[in-house]
């Protein structure tokens, strides 16, 4: 498994841990496919959980009111490509 | 003032053994299944008990909905007081979580229930005060009214320092005045405060008297 896909089979357990989400495996996230909405279905108290989380496990923060933060979080990969661009180890 | 009748009761209680259970009892592992997993995943498991005996006794979603707790969700809410004391960030989840009505607003999320829904904390007075209000929606007009009385785990900090039952357990009961059994009023022997335990035993018939600041006794079927 190479470094990116390392990343995001992490993240992927990162946001079935965190937001406690019963009956999803790494399998099941999509990494293209929306995490909000229509795809997962997360919601806003979700993306709370996921920039504390991301702060907490990469050192990554967010702000709330930015723009991009949307964009951000619209897909496993651009969370993934975010985490690989600010990540803070 | 009209009488409460019984026209329905659900109980939820894990600590119970088999010869104590009856029909009415819910089964005691993997509550939850009246909501959708996405909303579930937010509940602790007598929260979905909870939700599971409301959507039993109003399958419809016609009632009000008043739900109580003594203590309510007790452990999540220590779990922030503890992350507060060590200056650490809260849960956005369990902080959404933590006001009194949070198992009443998931229930009517998940079942597109539009009625009053009411949660109330009473200090030990839970099941006269989910009658008065019951009897004041029933005043009001309503056909009948669901309430629920549960407590979840005390958290082991707590441990000898607050009345609780000793375990997780939940009860709920719809009311009306014209359908079901009447409960009568009956002078006091002592003064408690019932639990959700205590109530399941009396309706189960285990005792004869729910005793309470307010007494009572089930009229004869």
């Amino acid at each position: 498994m190479n470094q990116s896909d390392a990343l995001a089979l992490d993240l992927k357990h990162m946001i079935i841990d965190t937001l406690e989400l019963e009956d999803v495996t790494p399998d099941d996230i999509d990494e293209q496919a929306p995490l909000f909405g229509d795809g997962l279905g997360l919601d806003s108290i979700d993306a709370l959980e996921l920039g504390l989380a991301l702060q907490k496990r990469y050192g990554v923060t967010l702000d709330a009111e930015a723009e991009d933060t949307r964009r951000h979080f619209a897909s496993l990969a651009a969370l993934k490509a975010l985490v690989e661009e600010r990540r803070v180890d | 003032m009209k009488q409460l009748r019984l026209s329905e009761w659900l109980g939820w209680a894990p600590s119970r053994d088999s010869q104590a259970r009856n029909a009415c009892l819910l089964p005691p592992e993997k509550p939850g299944s009246s909501v959708p997993s996405m909303l579930r995943r937010r509940l602790d498991t007598p929260g979905r008990a909870t939700c599971d005996i409301l959507s039993k006794l109003d399958p419809d979603a016609r009632f009000p909905l008043v739900h109580a707790s003594r203590h309510g969700d007790a452990n999540f809410t220590l779990a922030m007081l503890k992350s507060l004391a060590d200056s650490a960030p809260l849960s956005p989840t369990r902080f959404s979580m933590s006001v009194h009505n949070a198992n009443l607003g998931v229930h009517a999320i998940a079942n597109h229930h539009r009625r009053p829904l009411q949660a109330l904390g009473a200090s030990g007075n839970e099941f006269n005060a989910l009658l008065w209000e019951a009897q004041g929606y029933l005043a009001e007009g309503y056909e009948a009214v669901v309430i629920v009385f549960s407590e979840g785990e005390l958290p082991e900090d707590y441990s000898g320092l607050a009345p609780h039952p000793g375990s997780a357990c939940a009860v709920g009961l719809r009311l009306s005045h014209d359908d079901g059994r009447a409960l009568v009023p009956v002078t006091s022997r002592r003064c408690i405060a019932p639990t959700p335990l205590d109530v399941i035993d009396w309706l189960g018939g285990r005792v004869p008297i729910l005793d309470a600041a307010s007494a009572w006794r089930l009229e004869e079927a």
